[in-house]
């Protein structure tokens, strides 16, 4: 199950430079997981000491994912996730 | 067409009639009320530098003129005090309006897809919010200040939630 991440010029340097990467997972949090071991300490940028979604806005095909599911939002082939700044929200 | 006003932080794309008055928050030719904003109002972002924000607000500019975007504002310069290296801009329309709005900005390359509501920007500057909070910490305040922010930000932003009836108005920003 393929997924798009998407981030913004700033934080390309989580992703080795590059503004866009792929993960796979049946959840958020699997594909969290899953790219925590691709690109080491993504989880800790993510998400907060409790493990929950942090001081970032995540979004799955445009929508946040705060008002979906979370970290058990359901993802399909095809999804495509955003990762930016929370206070880009303002 | 962009109002670049280097008073404001922003710089703006309105169509002219805002500027006689009219109001941009509108749905099917009628002014959108505080709860209608709540529930249906919201922005594209876009962040990038302001280079690339500048020339792209000239490519959508027509848009706003034809009315099929209803505004558009960007920042001059990075906000920084709230964590953000990048220049944001929020492409606004109503949420029964947005997938048209999101071919369009496709159109000119954009493709990380992020919306977000009115409601959660009012929100997290409401007293207490988590924008309003990191802003005042970055500008050094002392607590009698703070308060007095958090003040005129709740009188200007619980009206709105409050009054769901009212006819939505802006403020200068």
């Amino acid at each position: 199950m393929a997924v798009t991440v998407r981030v913004p010029g700033s934080l390309k340097e989580w992703f080795r430079g590059s503004d866009e990467a792929y993960c796979q997972g049946a959840t958020l949090g699997e594909c969290i997981d899953q790219m925590d071991r691709e690109f080491p300490g993504i989880r800790d940028r993510l998400l907060n000491e409790e493990g929950e979604i942090g001081a970032i806005l995540i979004f799955l095909n445009g929508e946040n994912v705060m008002k979906l599911e979370g970290l058990a939002t359901s993802i399909s082939d095809g999804d495509e996730i955003g990762i930016i700044p929370f206070a880009a929200g303002g | 067409m962009i109002i670049d006003d280097p008073r404001s932080k922003f710089v703006f794309l309105y169509h002219p009639l805002v500027l006689m008055g009219r109001s941009y928050t509108v749905y099917q030719g009628k002014e959108m009320t505080n709860g209608e904003v709540l529930e249906y109002w919201g922005k594209w972002l876009v962040l990038g530098e302001k280079g690339r924000l500048d020339d792209l607000a000239e490519k959508l500019d027509p848009y706003v003129e034809n009315k099929e975007i209803p505004c558009i504002k960007y920042d001059r310069k990075p906000p920084l005090n709230l964590g953000l290296e990048e220049c944001v801009m929020m492409v606004y329309c109503d949420r029964r309006n947005r997938d048209e709005v999101w071919k369009i900005l496709t159109r000119f390359g954009i493709k990380m897809k992020a919306w977000v509501t009115e409601r959660e920007t009012m929100e997290m500057w409401m007293p207490g919010g988590i924008l309003l909070e990191r802003w005042m910490a970055s500008q050094d305040y002392d607590e009698a200040t703070r308060d007095a922010v958090r003040e005129d930000a709740g009188r200007r932003l619980v009206h709105i939630f409050d009054h769901p009836e009212e006819t939505y108005k802006t403020w200068e920003q």
